[in-house]
């Protein structure tokens, strides 16, 4: 009898389901990367009229983003690996690509959650409403942000395969990429600093979801932000996937 | 037992696995009939998980072949998987599943998709029919094994891998273990297994290979490989009771040295 190798999607499909049962149940990696923005949304109404709506709703997300990024999804891929969980499923007749896709479908879930509570909480609570066409590009743009952080945590477990230095790795880059935003929003700062701040991996992201909510913020800057950023997903993904190793020996 | 001379289910030829300029595995070759239970034994860093991980084509190796039910484990990999069933030295599986949700992850990866009433037969059959909605870190060891064990031949495969499946089960446990074992011998499937206990090799293992420094050094019934050796100096220089055993074979083959 000829051995039957599943579909690849019928196997993609399975091991989606099982991730977000897992992701569900995992509730407090859920919750971290929701409060954070929400925090920020609410806590920052009194800034709305300084900064303008669609800069705080853009800065939620952004924070949101990385939490995403780097807590949820680079310590769900190096605790499955610790545990060897990789390779249980690497026994089986399942394409590694389907297992690293179907973590990373997962965390794009996150991210249309991430950005949908956003924009509602953002209506409701501080009266931050954008056109359709914002609304739509900044769904676009908050997944093209999500990918930035997706490939940095890629390039962690990449580089790292100890799951504690990992864990340190990721709440470190956390809090600089807070320590960056605040940076930048001082307004006597060097200008050279103030360009490195503004296409660094979170300044990029957060231009160009600024950007995306209104038309008319978007410059020649933006632009520029968005080649950067596409150059950091190919450069922090590709190493990390190159590097990554599917155990910890 | 119906083991099928003629016909193997796992064939390793001149295998050679190396890390670098360490070489973990040379020359290794044996094959595993239809419906036997085949052990691999050796000491620790003798180069049997080296040799399981090309089997199950985890690693990439530099010499020698492997086919699995006929199949390249290099050049059809995803075939070569679906005709085994693999238990893993240490069985990882989400902690945040329950036993019902990681028995559908499996069938679905394995494109035999069960039903709720097809497990509840499944967790009946191995005593777990309570434990259903258990996440797995919540089952005993020998529970675990279990499952394990399930989800390994849920699909029906011809040759199923056990890595040290009896490592800190209580001899009831044991027992147990090795019944399923020949159970799934007795439906024809072929079984390669590893192990430290050298009682378990003797009462469950059709053959044998013992392996060190990375290559064969024998490969027999058990019971062939005492009464060949049972008059070697050596075997009689460690035998402890006057009566020659498998482990006084093994080590008189492997040294007495302890390995790290």
């Amino acid at each position: 009898m000829e051995t039957i190798v599943p579909k690849s999607s019928t196997v993609f499909a399975t091991l989606f389901r099982a991730d977000l049962a897992t992701a569900v149940s995992n509730r407090r990696s859920v919750v971290i990367s929701l409060l954070v923005p929400m925090i920020i949304l609410i806590t920052w109404k009194g800034l709305i009229k300084l900064i303008g709506g669609p800069a705080v709703l853009a800065t939620s997300i952004t924070i949101g983003l990385i939490a995403i990024g780097l807590m949820s999804y680079t310590l769900s891929i190096a605790r499955d690996r610790d545990k060897g969980i990789f390779q249980r499923l690497r026994v089986a007749p399942v394409p590694t690509w389907a297992i690293m896709a179907s973590r990373i479908s997962i965390q794009m879930v996150m991210i249309i959650v991430l950005t949908l509570a956003t924009f509602i909480i953002g209506y409701q609570y501080d009266g931050i409403a954008l056109s359709a066409q914002g609304y739509i590009l900044t769904f676009g743009v908050a997944i093209l942000g999500g990918a930035v952080y997706l490939s940095l945590g890629q390039l962690i477990v990449g580089l790292i395969k100890n799951f504690e230095t990992i864990n340190a790795t990721t709440r470190i880059t956390y809090f600089l990429f807070i320590m960056v935003g605040m940076v930048g929003g001082i307004d006597s700062m060097n200008a050279t600093v103030k360009k490195l701040v503004n296409f660094s991996p979170y300044g990029c992201v957060k231009m160009m979801l600024a950007g995306s909510m209104e038309a008319s913020k978007w410059t020649s800057d933006t632009s520029t932000a968005v080649i950067v950023s596409i150059a950091y997903i190919v450069v922090f993904g590709g190493i990390g996937i190159s590097k990554f190793k599917w155990n910890t020996k | 037992m119906t083991v099928t001379q003629d016909k193997y289910i796992l064939k390793v030829e001149g295998l050679g696995v190396s890390y670098g300029n360490v070489v973990a595995v040379k020359n290794v070759g044996f094959s595993v009939l239809q419906g036997e239970i085949f052990g691999l034994l050796g000491p620790n860093g003798a180069g049997k998980t080296s040799t399981l991980s090309a089997i199950e084509s985890l690693i990439k190796f530099k010499t020698g072949t492997i086919e699995v039910n006929g199949y390249d484990v290099q050049q059809k990999p995803l075939h070569a998987r679906a005709s085994m069933g693999v238990q893993l030295q240490s069985t990882s599986f989400q902690s945040e599943l329950n036993v019902i949700q990681i028995l559908q992850l499996f069938s679905g990866i394995y494109g035999v998709p069960m039903t709720k009433d097809k497990i509840s037969q499944v967790l009946e059959e191995i005593g777990l029919a309570d434990a259903g909605k258990k996440k797995f870190g919540q089952l005993s060891g020998g529970q675990q094994q279990r499952v394990s064990l399930v989800i390994a031949t849920i699909h029906n495969p011809k040759l199923v891998l056990l890595d040290e499946p009896t490592t800190g089960l209580d001899p009831q446990s044991r027992r147990q273990l090795w019944e399923r074992i020949e159970a799934i011998r007795d439906k024809g499937h072929s079984v390669l297994l590893t192990t430290h206990s050298m009682e378990e090799a003797e009462a469950v293992c059709d053959r044998i290979a013992i392996i060190d420094h990375g290559s064969v050094v024998a490969v027999d019934t058990p019971q062939a490989l005492i009464n060949r050796h049972k008059d070697d100096p050596e075997v009689i220089a460690v035998s402890r009771r006057g009566k020659v055993t498998l482990e006084d074979v093994f080590i008189a083959l492997t040294g007495k040295t302890v390995r790290a």
